[in-house]
C-alpha cells in the first residue's frame, strides 16, 4: 500500500459516492448512503484503516485528502436532501391545487336599521360640540308636552300637533321630542347642551311622507349669551357633516315654544339649488325647525330668562335619512322588509 | 290661504314677479307653499261674438249660433243656453279645448247638426257659480283673445302661521308685502250712504255674555234684491277658493277674505221679534245649521238666538232657518267679536270648523267689528241694491289704543348674536307699522308673562317703547319685538358663529350599551328592525307571551296595557308590552315577500300602566327562522334551533361582561314548544339580563299563517339597555404555569339535564378546576336506549406551580366519585 494507491482508492470512492447520492430517489436512500460511506463502519473509515501501512510522512497528506473527500460527500448529501425535499413538497402542492374561482364561504352579517343609525350620525356631529344625550318618556303628560311649552289647552297652534291620547288621565303619546327640553332643564343647570332622540306619535293618516309613529332628535343649548348666531354656526356644521358642503339659510318659522322661531333650509340635495320637483322648484329643502327658547319655557324649566338664553332645534329623523339615502317612502322604515334593510350594509 | 295677485294689487303695488314675491314673503315668515296659475285649466278658450242665434230644427232647447272669433270663417256652434243674443261677447271653447276637470271639447254633432266647439258657462270655466247661462263678457272685450290671458291670474298659496291671524286676509298680506318691498298700502274706500229708518228701529241686540262676545256691531240693509254677484266678484272668490253663493253672502265672504273679518248675514224677516240675543244655549235646544245638519246644542255653546230660539252657533255657523234665500229682501248684518277659546271649543265639540271659526280662533281685534259691518253693508248695497238703515248697533263702541311695549335694543342684538344699531331697529319696525319712541326713565321691561310675569329694570341699557298696532295681537314681550326686528331684517342675515362658552360636564350616552349590543348582534348575522310601538290588541292576545320573566329584573314587564283612546285604527290601538308579536309580524311580512330565512332583532320599549302612572321598559327581542347556515357548496343547510338563540345570548353576556347565563326549562306549553323553552338569567354586580328563549308552538305558526317549520324567539330584559355605560374590562394576568386538560365522559339518563351534570362536576372539582366545557354528546351502542354520554373537558391549573400528575389524578377521582354519587352517573372509560 502506498500513498498513490490509497489516494486513488479514495478518489474512486468519492466518485462512486457522489454518483449514488445524486441518483438517490428519496430521503431514506440518502440516509442509507450516509451510513454506507460516512458511518463508523463506513467505506471511508475502511479505506483510512490502511493508513497505518504508510510511511509516517505520508500519513498527514492522506488525512488531508480524506477530509476533503469526507466534506464533499457530506455536502453532496446535504444538498440532495434539500433537493429531494422540494421535489416532495412540489408534488404535494401540485396535488393540492383548488379552484380559486369558487365563491367564498358565506359569513352572515346583519345590518343596522337606518333610524337608529341616522340618530347616531346626528348625535355624533353634535357630540363633537359637547352635546350630551338624554331620553324622556314617550307616554308624556299634557303639561310637559304642551302647556310648559307655551301651548295652552285651547291654543290655536294645537292644530299643528294632532294628538293620540291614552287612557291615563292627562297623558298622551308625545307629539314631539320638545318636552325633553323641560325634562332636561328640570334636572340640569346651565351650561346645558342636550340632545334628545326618540319616538313620537301623531294622529296622522299614513302615506309616503307621513306616519303616525316617527322619530325626532331635539337639541337644546342654554347659557349666558347663547344666541341665534351660535345656532346658525352649529347647524351649518351639522348640515355640512351630513350633506356635504352646501349653502344653508334661516327663514322665519313658527313654534309657540321658541321666539324667534326659524326654519333651517339646506340647498336642495337633489338639484343643488337650481330648482326641481323635490324642492318644489325653490332650490331649498327645510331640514329642521329651531329657534331661541321662549322665556315661558325657560321659566317652566326653572331657568331665569333674564340671565340665560338658549336655543332649541328639532328634526325628523326620517326626513334626514330620506335625504341621505334617497328613500322615497316613509313607510319603508317601520315595515321592515329585509330587501330594504339589507341595503344598509 | 289662497291669494289672487290681481286682488292683492288692489291694496298694494307689486313690482316683483310672482316668484320673487313668493320668495320675499317666505323669507318674511309668510311661507308660500305654491304658486298656482289660475286659468291654466282653460286651453283654447277664446273670446267670440255671437253673430246669429236660430232655433234648432229638431230640438226645442237647442240653438244654432254663428260665432265670430276675430279671424277666419264664423264658427257654427250648437248651444243649449237661453240667455244668449246676437252682439254678446262670450267664451268659446274651440275644438281641442280643455276645460277645468280635464274636460275635452271636440267637434261634435248635436241632434244631427255639427257643432264646432262650445259656448261656456261660468260654472264650466270655474269662474262663477252660474251653470245655467253662458258667461256674458263685457261688450268691449277684444275678440279672439285667449280667456286665460284675459282672466288668468296668479294665486299664491300662503301658509299663515297660527299666531298671525291678522295676516289671514288680503289686507294683512298686503301689509306684509309692503314691509318686504317698501311699497305703501291702500285701504279700500269704505263709504256708507245711509237712508230711511234707523237701525235701532229695525233690530235689537242683546248680548248676555259680554265676556264671550266683547263687541257686537249690527247693521241693516232693506229692500235688497238677491241674485248673483258681479262676475268679477265671483271670479275673485273662485280664485281664492271660495264658492260664490249670492250677492249678499258673497259680500260677507268677500269682506272675510279682504279684511279677515268674519261676519254673518241673516234674513232679517226670519229673525223673530227683530231681536238678536247672544247667549249660551239652554238644555234641549236644537238648531239646523247651514249645512242642513240638525244639531243638539249643549248648554256651554255660545249661540245667536232670536226671541223664538237659536238661529246660529256664534262664530262657527249660521242656522238654515234664517239663511239668505232668493226672496230675502231684509238683511241683518252681524259683525261681532267672539272669544277665541270659546269658538275653538265649540268647533271641536260639533266637529264643525269653518273659514269663519278658523279666524275667530286666532283672535280678532275689536276695531274690525265696526269696519267689517260697514264694509259688508257697503258691498251688499252695491251688489244687491237696497237701502242701508241709518246708524249701527254697537254693544261696545270703545276701541282700545295701541299697546305700548318696552324693549332694550341691546338685548335684541344679544339674542340674535349680532348688534343691530338702534336706528336700524326703529326703521325695521316702522315697516310693519310699529312706531318707536324713547321710553321714559325708569321704564321696566316685560321679559315674560307666563307662567308668572317677569318684569325687570332696564338698568343702564337704552330702552325704547314700541307702539304696537292693534291688529298685532301676537306681540307682548321683549322677545316678540326681537323676532319682529329679525324677521323684517331677514333671518338669512344671521351670522354663523360656533359657541365659545363653557361645555357641560361629561355624561355617558344612555345609548352606549345599546349600541354595543346592536353592533354585536349585527356582527353575529342578525338584522336590526324597528317596529311600531302601537300594535293590534289581537296580536298580543294571539301570542300570549308571558309577562312574567320568571325573574326579578331591573325593568320587568309591569302593570296593565295602555290603550289609545282615539286610535287611527284597531291595528294600532294599544301600546305593546312585548316585542315578540311584532317580530313575528315582521317574519310574516318577509315570508310573503318570498324570504325563507329571517334572523332579526329589535331593541325597543314595552309600555304599561300602574294606576295612573305610565312606565316604560327596554326589551331586546330576537327572532330566528329558517336556515342558520344557508345551503352552499361548502356545507349543507342547517336550520335554526334554540341553541342558536342561546349562542347569541351567551355572546351578548360576554360582550356585556356578564357571567354565562343559567338556564331552566319551561314546559308551560303554548305559546312555547313545551320541550324547547327556557328562561335565561345572568347577573353581575351592575348589570343583569333575563328573559325567555323558546321555539314557538306550532299553533302560533298556524295562527300567523307561516310557512316556516320552526321559529325561535327570545325576549330579554337587559338593565344595561337603560343605564348606559358598560362594565369596564379588568385584565387577569396570564397563567404563569401551564394548565392541564382532562376529558371525562359521563353516562346519564336521557332525561338528565346537562346543566346538572356540569354543575356537579364544578361542585367536586376542587380549587384546581378552572373550567368545564361540554364537547361531545353520544347516544347509541354500547349505551342503553335510555342513556346518553356527555363528554366534558376539564381544565386544571394553579397560580403558583405546575400541577403534578398525582394532584390532577386526585382531583379527577373526586369528580368521578362526586358525580356518581350526586346523580347516579356512570363514568365511561
Ligand atoms: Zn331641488
Amino acid at each position: 500500500m502506498d500513498f498513490e494507491t490509497l489516494s486513488a482508492d479514495l478518489r474512486s470512492l468519492q466518485d462512486r459516492a457522489l454518483k449514488e447520492i445524486s441518483a438517490a430517489a428519496d430521503p431514506e436512500a440518502l440516509e442509507q448512503l450516509q451510513i454506507q460511506y460516512l458511518g463508523k463502519k463506513g467505506e471511508l473509515t475502511g479505506v483510512l484503516r490502511g493508513i497505518g501501512a504508510l510511511p509516517a510522512e505520508d500519513r498527514p497528506r492522506v488525512g488531508a485528502v480524506a477530509n476533503v473527500i469526507g466534506e464533499a460527500v457530506k455536502g453532496a448529501l446535504a444538498s440532495r436532501v434539500s433537493e429531494l425535499h422540494s421535489v416532495v413538497q412540489a408534488r404535494r402542492l401540485a396535488a393540492e391545487k383548488v379552484d380559486v374561482t369558487m365563491p367564498g364561504r358565506p359569513i352572515a352579517r346583519g345590518t343596522l336599521h337606518p333610524i337608529p343609525e341616522t340618530i347616531e350620525a346626528i348625535v355624533s356631529v353634535f357630540g363633537q360640540f359637547g352635546f350630551v344625550v338624554y331620553e324622556g318618556p314617550e307616554v308624556e303628560n299634557d303639561l310637559t308636552n304642551f302647556q310648559m311649552l307655551n301651548i295652552a289647552p285651547d291654543h290655536p297652534a294645537r292644530d299643528l300637533w294632532d294628538t293620540l291620547y291614552v287612557d291615563i288621565p292627562g297623558h298622551l303619546l308625545r307629539t314631539h321630542t320638545s318636552p325633553g327640553q323641560i325634562r332636561v332643564m328640570e334636572t340640569e343647570k346651565p351650561p346645558i347642551r342636550a340632545l334628545l332622540p326618540g319616538r313620537c306619535c301623531r294622529y296622522e293618516a299614513v302615506d309616503a311622507s307621513h306616519g303616525f309613529e316617527f322619530f325626532q332628535v331635539e337639541g337644546l343649548m342654554v347659557d349666558e349669551g347663547t344666541s341665534l348666531a351660535d345656532l346658525k354656526g352649529l347647524l351649518d356644521e351639522f348640515a355640512h357633516a351630513l350633506f356635504g358642503p352646501r349653502k344653508t339659510r334661516f327663514r322665519p318659522g313658527y313654534y309657540p315654544f321658541t321666539e324667534p322661531s326659524v326654519a333651517f333650509d339646506v340647498e336642495c340635495v337633489v338639484c343643488g339649488g337650481i330648482g326641481c320637483p323635490a324642492c318644489s322648484k325653490s332650490g331649498w329643502m327645510t331640514i329642521l325647525g329651531a329657534g331661541m327658547v321662549h322665556p315661558v319655557v325657560l321659566q317652566y324649566g326653572g331657568i331665569d330668562p333674564e340671565k340665560y338664553q338658549g336655543f332649541a332645534f328639532g328634526m325628523g329623523v326620517e326626513r334626514i335619512a330620506n335625504l341621505r339615502h334617497s328613500v322615497p317612502d316613509l313607510r319603508y322604515y317601520l315595515e321592515n322588509d329585509l330587501r330594504f334593510l339589507e341595503q344598509f350594509r | 290661504m289662497r291669494v289672487p295677485l290681481s286682488w292683492l294689487r288692489d291694496y298694494v303695488d307689486i313690482q316683483q314677479t310672482p316668484e320673487q314675491l313668493a320668495e320675499r314673503l317666505t323669507l318674511l315668515g309668510m311661507e308660500v307653499k305654491g304658486i298656482d296659475r289660475w286659468g291654466a285649466a282653460w286651453q283654447k278658450v277664446v273670446v267670440g261674438e255671437i253673430l246669429t242665434v236660430a232655433d234648432h230644427p229638431r230640438a226645442d232647447r237647442l240653438h244654432l249660433t254663428t260665432i265670430n272669433i276675430g279671424e277666419g270663417e264664423p264658427l257654427h256652434i250648437v248651444c243649449g243656453a237661453s240667455n244668449i243674443a246676437p252682439g254678446q261677447r262670450v267664451p268659446v271653447a274651440l275644438p281641442g279645448a280643455v276645460l277645468p276637470g280635464d274636460r275635452r271639447i271636440e267637434r261634435t254633432e248635436k241632434m244631427g247638426i255639427a257643432s264646432e266647439g262650445m259656448l261656456c258657462s261660468g260654472d264650466e270655466l270655474n269662474i262663477t257659480s252660474d251653470a245655467e247661462g253662458i258667461l256674458i263678457l263685457p261688450s268691449d272685450t277684444k275678440l279672439g283673445v285667449q280667456l286665460s290671458d284675459l282672466y288668468g291670474d296668479v294665486v299664491l298659496d300662503v301658509d299663515v302661521k297660527p299666531n298671525r291671524g291678522d295676516a289671514l286676509c288680503l289686507m294683512g298680506l298686503a301689509r306684509e308685502v309692503a314691509a318686504a318691498t317698501g311699497a305703501a298700502i291702500r285701504w279700500p274706500e269704505i263709504t256708507i250712504e245711509e237712508a230711511g229708518e234707523s237701525v235701532e228701529s229695525l233690530l235689537r241686540v242683546d248680548v248676555r255674555e259680554p265676556g264671550l262676545c266683547p263687541r257686537f256691531v249690527g247693521r241693516w240693509v232693506g229692500g235688497a234684491k238677491i241674485g248673483p254677484s258681479p262676475d268679477w266678484v265671483q271670479m275673485r272668490l273662485q280664485a281664492a277658493g271660495m264658492r260664490p253663493v249670492s250677492n249678499v253672502v258673497d259680500a260677507s265672504n268677500y269682506v272675510m277674505l279682504e279684511l279677515g273679518k268674519p261676519t254673518h248675514t241673516f234674513n232679517g224677516a226670519a229673525v223673530q221679534g227683530r231681536t238678536i240675543v247672544v247667549r249660551l244655549a239652554q238644555p234641549g235646544e236644537r238648531l239646523e245649521t247651514l249645512d242642513h245638519v240638525e244639531r243638539q246644542l249643549t248648554p256651554d255653546t255660545l249661540i245667536i238666538a232670536d226671541t223664538s230660539g237659536p238661529i246660529g252657533i256664534a262664530g262657527v255657523m249660521g242656522g238654515a232657518h234664517s239663511e239668505i234665500t232668493d226672496d230675502t229682501t231684509e238683511i241683518a248684518i252681524e259683525s261681532a267679536v267672539f272669544d277665541a277659546v270659546s269658538v275653538r271649543r265649540t268647533g271641536h265639540r260639533y266637529a264643525l270648523r269653518s273659514e269663519a271659526s278658523l279666524r275667530f280662533e286666532k283672535g280678532q281685534e275689536t276695531r274690525l267689528a265696526r269696519i267689517g259691518a260697514d264694509r259688508v253693508a257697503q258691498l251688499t248695497q252695491a251688489w244687491s241694491g237696497g237701502t242701508i238703515a241709518v246708524g249701527r248697533i254697537d254693544t261696545a263702541p270703545v276701541e282700545p289704543e295701541p299697546t305700548r311695549l318696552t324693549f332694550r335694543p341691546v338685548r335684541v342684538g344679544m339674542l340674535l348674536g349680532a348688534p343691530i344699531a338702534t336706528s336700524e331697529q326703529r326703521e325695521l319696525l316702522s315697516r310693519v307699522g310699529i312706531e318707536t319712541e324713547s321710553a321714559p326713565a325708569g321704564s321696566r321691561i316685560q321679559v315674560a308673562v307666563e307662567p308668572r310675569p317677569l318684569v325687570v329694570d332696564a338698568g343702564t341699557d337704552e330702552v325704547l317703547t314700541a307702539i304696537v298696532p292693534t291688529w298685532r295681537r301676537d306681540l307682548s314681550i321683549e322677545a316678540d319685538i326681537t323676532e319682529e326686528v329679525a324677521r323684517i331684517r331677514g333671518y338669512e342675515t344671521t351670522p354663523a358663529h360656533l359657541p365659545d362658552t363653557l361645555m357641560p360636564a361629561y355624561r355617558h350616552p344612555p345609548t352606549k350599551a345599546r349600541n354595543a349590543m346592536r353592533e354585536t348582534l349585527a356582527g353575529a348575522g342578525l338584522t336590526e328592525v324597528v317596529t311600531h310601538a302601537l300594535i293590534d290588541p289581537a296580536d298580543e292576545a294571539k301570542l300570549e307571551w308571558p309577562d312574567d320573566d320568571g325573574l326579578s329584573m331591573a325593568e320587568p314587564v309591569a302593570g296593565r296595557t295602555i290603550n289609545v283612546t282615539n286610535p287611527l285604527s284597531a291595528q294600532h290601538s294599544i301600546l305593546r308590552r312585548h316585542l315578540a308579536a311584532s317580530l313575528v309580524d315582521v317574519l310574516a311580512l318577509n315570508e310573503r315577500q318570498g324570504r325563507e330565512s329571517v334572523a332579526i332583532f329589535e331593541i325597543g320599549k314595552g309600555y304599561g300602566r300602574s294606576g295612573d302612572l305610565a312606565t316604560e321598559w327596554n326589551r331586546l327581542g330576537i327572532l330566528l327562522a329558517g336556515d342558520a347556515t344557508p345551503h352552499s357548496w361548502t356545507q349543507p343547510a342547517r336550520p335554526f334551533d334554540i341553541y342558536d338563540a342561546k349562542g347569541v345570548v351567551e355572546l351578548l353576556c360576554r360582550r356585556l361582561g356578564l357571567p354565562e347565563p343559567s338556564y331552566s326549562p319551561d314546559d308551560r306549553g303554548y305559546p312555547f314548544h313545551p320541550g324547547r323553552a327556557l328562561t335565561a338569567q345572568a347577573r353581575s354586580d351592575k348589570e343583569s339580563l333575563g328573559g325567555r328563549i323558546a321555539e314557538l308552538h306550532p299553533d302560533v305558526l298556524e295562527k300567523w299563517d307561516l310557512r316556516v317549520q320552526r321559529v325561535i324567539v327570545a325576549e330579554l330584559s337587559i338593565s344595561g339597555l337603560a343605564s348606559g355605560d358598560l362594565d369596564r374590562v379588568r385584565v387577569e394576568p396570564m397563567p404563569r404555569f401551564p394548565e392541564v386538560d382532562r376529558d371525562l365522559a359521563i353516562i346519564v339518563d336521557e332525561a338528565r339535564p346537562a346543566a346538572e351534570v356540569a354543575e356537579s362536576i364544578g361542585r367536586h372539582g376542587g380549587s384546581l378546576l378552572r373550567r368545564v366545557a361540554l364537547f361531545d354528546l353520544y347516544r347509541g351502542a354500547p349505551l342503553a336506549a335510555s342513556e346518553k354520554s356527555l363528554a366534558y373537558r376539564l381544565v386544571f391549573g394553579a397560580d403558583d406551580r405546575t400541577l403534578t400528575e398525582s394532584e390532577i389524578d386526585g382531583a379527577m377521582a373526586q369528580v368521578r366519585a362526586g358525580v356518581e354519587a350526586d346523580i347516579g352517573a356512570r363514568i365511561r372509560s
